[in-house]
């Protein structure tokens, strides 16, 4: 449960003849996670591709490139039969028709976006009406022909030169030496140039002629498209397919790249979970392989084994958030379960809502029946759905509160919105009201701090405890300084009701002295002696880990004060909540007009959509922070190799 | 209200913490992006770096609660 699965190194060897059948059963049994070989050994090198690679590689790209033609996305729901064997003849048929089609299609595009430009450029000598010749070849006369915006002024501007208007387009003939002056006043009218086409004779015959060409070409690339989609219909599941076998065949053609071969023989180097390698030598034993195991090694020079994370049922969807972070290494604790227990809590805690929990219980639950396994979605949702369950009995017992709405009023608030106001008595009370009992909640996230911290350099003792006694004594250290932290905390806040408790029975056997010297006095509060020489201690344990550990102690605090979010998120949700449906049910709901109750309706379910999702979001995303950043530091390292079979496909999501 | 000065005191905190938090996280958020961008697998790590100023506005939110406890 916290340690992953044990792996056991096995090495094959056999003669050279027998690889493909060997990658081919290995391929099947997709049990073995392969050590590449570097080739660093003068008789064994890397292996070199079976001899069909090169082909199945060129049959691989042409059938990726009739994908990205037929733009073949989603797989379909149903895939086609593949036989490798006749898999090439088919691609090469497939291939001639389709690249000939997109061909064809390509150069009816290029095509009609040059008749597109033309007609672009000739639309505006079509207005103007005059012909094309009649623009150029003059020996003292220049012609500006251009876009205008504004005209009227023109003729008054340019006394002397000729002025042919359209819509918005001016033909200026105007005598050389004049040329720039005119150029330059009608530059001041925001006149653009255009060019005078090549041709002769009548623009609007031309544009005619021109338009007619371009619906013929959209005729006829209407009719290759549609061609091309009846490809796509027809072949769709094959190309998928295809794609798919092909893939593994390439995969399985060029694996010797990744053992060590030499003349005669090979050696696939590898790890599998130690209760399989039976399978693997029993399975491979009698086609003329030999199979050897060795253990793990225990030194840390070598390399680690590749981690396949071993948890119960309830635990396995929150792995995807710790490879989310880091695979851990082999060697130290998987936190999944860690990370089980307290991220539905947190999430819960600061969702505090029945309704909101039900529903987010719900969504997990449609998750767990509807999605498919392999889905990260589903886990995703089925984490939060966990969480929606904690909200859920938070909500229901300690809360009181559904939908943002208290089920009684807080004492002393009896004015405020509750579902006994609206009539529906709920025979629950809250022992927390959130938004009134600040300090609670405040004392509550720091007792969650100080336990969810505590088991943090627990695991972290633990991982250390192997390899360096000195970080594992610091780990104990840390503990101790902890500890320290909480009792300041509990003592200097025990005029809150819970802490005084938690002050009074689970740590009555505290030592009551005051800490005699004052130094604590002059850090702002005085402390419980033992709180103090806890803390000391904590922090010249520290040194064993590093020189500036004393310095530590106050981001330690800073870790403890970082859950406040807890209650920060728990009040802050609450009191949105409750801002938006006072806001609704007196002004709209409770009015008594048919009109305004309606809208208050569609202002209830929009506010109550919004406090769902931001509450859901932001509790998440707090929860899982509280997880990665304050309590993972205290022990995980991570940077584990993913176990991945040779053969297993992964399936590739966002 | 009895002291509108702690109640000022307590938005102020909370404004300054927030905009603090809010430049602090755009900096490092951006350059964790890019980071990404070319080697997915820093998330873990860009996350941590990402989220660790908002400790500032946690501690924000603790001052502004124990001001608003003054008033109260």
């Amino acid at each position: 449960m916290l340690r992953p699965e044990p792996m056991t190194r096995a090495l094959i060897v056999g003669p050279r003849e027998k690889l493909e059948s060997t990658i081919e059963g290995l391929h099947a049994m997709q049990l073995l996670h392969v050590m590449d070989h570097h080739g660093e050994d003068e008789t064994f090198g890397i292996g070199k591709p079976l001899a069909q690679a090169s082909e199945l590689s060129d049959s691989l790209v042409k059938i990726r490139s009739m994908m990205s033609i037929l733009a073949v996305k989603a797989p379909p729901k149903e895939k086609a039969a593949i036989a490798v064997a006749d898999l090439r003849e088919k691609i090469r048929g497939l291939e001639i028709n389709i690249l000939e089609e997109d061909g064809t299609r390509k150069k009816i595009e290029s095509l009609l976006a040059d008749l597109g430009r033309r007609i672009e450029e000739l639309r505006p000598f079509a207005t103007l009406g005059l012909p094309l010749e009649l623009y150029r070849d003059y020996e003292s006369i220049s012609v500006l022909v251009g876009r205008i915006p504004r005209e009227p002024e023109i003729a008054a501007l340019l006394p002397e030169a000729e002025v042919f208007r359209a819509e918005g387009i001016v033909a200026v003939f105007v005598r050389k030496e004049q040329a720039e002056a005119a150029s330059d006043s009608l530059g001041k009218l925001g006149f653009s140039q255009l060019d005078i086409p090549k041709d002769r004779g009548d623009p609007k015959a031309l544009l005619r002629q021109t338009e007619a060409d371009e619906a013929k070409w959209t005729s006829r690339l209407l009719e290759v498209q549609g061609r091309l989609e009846k490809f796509r219909q027809r072949y769709a599941g094959f190309v998928v397919a295809a794609e798919e076998a092909l893939e593994v065949e390439v995969e399985k053609a060029e694996a010797p790249l990744r053992f060590a071969v030499s003349d005669h023989s090979f050696v696939i180097d590898g790890w599998l979970p130690t209760s399989r390698f039976r399978e693997l030598s029993s399975r491979l034993a009698p086609t003329g392989v030999h199979v050897e195991a060795s253990p793990p090694p225990r030194g840390h020079d070598q390399e680690d084994p590749p981690v396949l994370l071993k948890n119960p049922k309830p635990a396995r969807p929150f792995e995807f958030l710790i490879h989310l972070y880091s695979t851990p290494s082999y060697r130290e604790l998987d936190p999944t379960v860690f990370l089980g227990i307290a991220f539905p809590f947190f999430f819960g805690f600061m969702v505090g809502d029945a309704g909101y929990g039900a529903l987010f219980l719900v969504i997990g639950v449609i998750a767990f029946w509807k999605l498919p396994m392999d889905s990260v979605l589903r886990r995703l949702l089925l984490v939060v759905g966990m969480g929606g369950a904690w909200s859920f009995v938070l909500g229901l017992f300690v809360f009181g509160e559904a939908f943002g709405i208290p089920f009684h009023p807080a004492f002393g608030h009896e004015e405020e919105l509750s579902w006994a106001m609206l009539g529906i008595d709920i025979p629950l009370e809250a022992i927390i009201h959130k938004t009134f009992a600040i300090a609670d909640m405040i004392y509550f996230s720091i007792l969650f701090a100080a336990i969810h911290l505590g088991f943090g350099y627990i695991f972290g003792f633990v991982n250390e405890a192997h390899h360096n006694r000195k970080h594992a004594i610091a780990k104990l250290g840390w503990f101790a300084c902890l500890f320290g932290i909480f009792t300041m905390l509990t003592y200097i806040l025990r005029w809150n009701e819970i802490a005084a408790w938690v002050w009074e029975v689970p740590l009555g056997w505290f030592p009551r002295a005051i800490e005699p010297l004052g130094i604590s006095l002059f850090l702002g509060v005085p402390m419980p002696l033992l709180s103090f020489i806890l803390i000391l201690l904590g922090a010249l344990l520290g040194l064993l880990e590093s020189v500036i550990a004393p310095l530590e102690v106050a981001s330690l605090l800073a870790n403890v004060m970082s859950y406040t979010r807890l209650a920060g998120i728990g009040i802050g949700k609450a009191a949105i909540a409750g801002a938006l449906n006072g806001q609704i049910f007196t002004s709209l709901l409770l009015t008594g007009d048919t009109l305004l109750f309606i809208m208050g309706i569609l202002f209830l379910f929009l506010a109550q959509a919004l406090v769902f999702l931001l509450g859901g979001i932001s509790a998440g995303i707090q929860a899982v922070r509280l997880n990665y950043v304050e309590a993972f530091i205290k022990f995980y390292k991570g940077n584990g190799i993913p176990f991945r079979p040779f053969g297993k496909r992964t399936t590739q999501e966002v | 209200m009895a002291d509108p000065m702690a109640a000022i005191s307590a938005a102020i905190t909370m404004a300054g913490t927030g905009i603090a938090t809010a430049w602090a996280e755009k900096v490092v958020g951006g350059a964790t992006v890019g980071a990404m961008a070319e080697k997915p697998e820093l998330f873990g790590r860009g996350l941590i770096l990402m989220v660790l100023p908002e400790t500032i506005i946690v501690f924000g939110l603790v001052v502004a609660l124990q001001l608003l406890a003054k008033v109260a």
